[in-house]
């Protein structure tokens, strides 16, 4: 297992194609836009090697027997699902930054499953060559960036029937040797500082869409692979110093990419669905699963970092026992709690599937995330509700470090007056880095939008069962139970 | 050959689970007994907390709809395979 320093010099033995702003970013190790994505990934490395945190970071192999990172693991029973989430929440809470493993996971997870079951129907070798490369990233210790969204075009087609046929990665070519896949995956978190991407389908396909139906791993540099990395608010406050991100050391969100396919060669070892288009619902279902059961771990423990920041701030400002702010922060506090309840419940009624990996119950995962599509605006405004207007006017860090007017500045921003008034812009700094920008529109995209919730609520929330409850209760059906209780049971 | 069911604790179902016994019953005589040859276990969702509990050399594991034709099948396959043991 690589600690964190060896997983950023690791980093430099790829030469993936980046651009941003304009430019291609030379070394993603040493680029200062990257590093707080790269430092919070880091500590998915580090914390394994903790002994405090080693109990939830680190997994012993199914394969191979060896001690490995957790975010290398197939879960073997409930309790694995369950350290997942309690891995999410530590990391949340230490990073208060998406630490992007959790996706390579996933789609490591969802491959596992799916390849056992399309071998069981079509007799091909999926499963084995998937063990194969499950083993090497394991011993390997390496970040895969799980790869899903298609950047989609005319979102009422299907893949076959859009006006340019790449709209979905596609294969576009078969060898002796491998495929060559063509088209580009939106939204990537953790792609550029990545070792691996692995592509998946992004929807159900039907037989026309076989071309679509394809999942494959490459390493992040391959030929023909380029990524766009994502603007973010405020991003460019990276380089003006520590102060104004609110959270120089791990940023905000994934640090997300556009990755390009152009025309890339994938060996056939590393090809784990090409063709099998009656088995990409069950690939997308699958991953959705995993993603959705980990955002009541990972974003409550980003929580626990604002709400321990609205606490502080209402401290500073000298307003902590009042009655309407120890309302807002308990509020907080269950609004959080709710979201980790719901991780915790769908990951202790998780099952055993067919290739022997556990998985989530799928109905409290969707619960789980369509939560995670509400809740945090609501303790985000109450944070912004505590920590006053400030949090949209705090002068610049500029100003501040300026000698010239630094006094002013530290005598007009001062609180409480035990408190620095570095602290406390720092405290406002960070809330405002929390709460507004991407932190938001990720809890409501990031594993699906709630619309893709909904969807799979509906289709397992069965309604007849619980109809014939209704009409039991009502007196409209026989309550045997109800008879037998009142000794009125039909003699037989 | 006896042939017994056990029910999960039924605490929130994902399908009617009294539909597979029914559907033993009328090709099976069944017993709600664990001292049996083959025991059939009605779980109300995947979960399937019997399959974790109960301890038995003979065990289906029934735990989402399923067609009579393939309980059937399933029951009558479990008992050759146990014939020819």
């Amino acid at each position: 297992m690589m600690k964190g320093k060896e997983y950023i010099e690791s980093l430099r033995k790829y030469k993936p194609t980046v651009y941003f702003m304009g430019k291609k970013i030379e070394s993603v190790a040493d680029s200062p836009i990257l590093a707080p994505h790269v430092n919070a990934a880091a500590m998915t490395y580090e914390l394994a090697h903790d002994p405090k945190y080693e109990d939830v970071m680190t997994a012993t192999s199914h394969l191979t027997g060896e001690k490995i990172n957790r975010f290398t693991h197939i879960h073997q029973s409930t309790e694995d699902l369950v350290k997942k989430v309690r891995m999410m929440r530590l990391l949340g809470r230490k990073t208060g930054s998406c630490f992007q493993r959790c996706v390579g996971l996933d789609a490591l997870c969802a491959l596992y499953i799916t390849t056992y079951d399309i071998d069981q129907k079509y007799g091909t070798d999926y499963h084995e060559r998937f063990k194969e490369y499950l083993t090497y990233v394991q011993k390997n210790d390496l970040m895969a960036a799980g790869a899903m969204t298609d950047v989609k075009g005319d979102r009422s087609l299907r893949p076959h029937q859009q006006a340019d046929p790449d709209m979905y990665v596609r294969v576009v070519e078969r060898r002796e040797d491998g495929i060559v896949v063509r088209g580009a995956k939106a939204h990537i978190t953790g792609a550029v500082n990545s070792h691996e991407i692995i592509a998946l389908p992004t929807r159900a396909m039907g037989e026309k869409d076989k071309d679509y139906a394809v999942a494959f791993a490459v390493p992040v540099d391959a030929e023909g692979v380029v990524m766009f990395f994502g603007r973010q608010t405020n991003d460019m406050r990276r380089l003006d110093g520590d102060i104004d991100c609110g959270n120089a050391k791990y940023g905000t969100v994934g640090g997300e990419a556009l990755i390009v396919f152009n025309d890339v060669f994938v060996p056939w070892e590393r090809v784990f669905m090409c063709g099998e288009y009656d088995f990409a619902s069950e690939l997308v279902e699958t991953f959705a699963t995993y993603h959705r059961q980990n955002y009541g771990g990972c974003k409550v423990g980003v929580a626990d970092v604002l709400i321990g920041a609205s606490a502080a701030i209402a401290e500073y400002n000298g307003v902590e026992r009042a009655s309407h702010i120890v309302d807002k922060l308990t509020e907080m506090v269950h609004l959080a709690e709710t979201c980790w309840c719901c991780s915790l419940a769908c990951s202790y009624e998780g099952f055993k599937t067919p290739s022997g990996a556990y998985m989530p119950n799928l109905l409290l995962a969707n619960v789980t995330k369509l939560n995670i599509t509400r809740f945090p605006y609501e303790w985000s405004r109450l944070a912004q509700d505590i920590v006053g207007g400030i949090v949209a006017t705090t002068p610049s860090e500029l100003d501040y470090k300026n000698p010239e007017t630094r006094e002013l500045i530290e005598k007009y921003l001062k609180g409480k007056a035990d408190v620095p008034t570095e602290h406390r812009i720092r405290v406002i700094r960070l809330i405002e880095n929390l709460s507004i920008g991407a932190e938001l529109p990720e809890s409501m995209h990031g594993a699906g939008s709630p619309a893709a919730q909904k969807i799979m609520i509906a289709r397992r929330a069965n309604l007849d069962l619980k109809k014939e409850e209704a009409k039991r209760v009502a007196g409209i059906l026989p309550d045997e139970d109800y008879q037998r209780v009142r000794g009125e049971e039909k003699k037989e | 050959m006896k042939i017994g069911v056990k029910y999960c604790g039924g605490c929130n179902p994902e399908y009617r689970r009294e539909g597979v016994e029914e559907v033993l019953r009328k090709h099976f005589k069944i017993f709600y007994s664990e001292d049996v040859d083959i025991l059939i276990l009605i779980n109300g969702c995947r979960k399937a907390c019997l399959a974790e509990e109960v301890e038995h050399p003979n065990i289906l594991v029934v735990d989402s709809p399923m067609s009579e034709e393939e309980i059937v099948r399933k029951v009558e396959d479990a008992m050759k395979e146990l014939r020819e043991s």
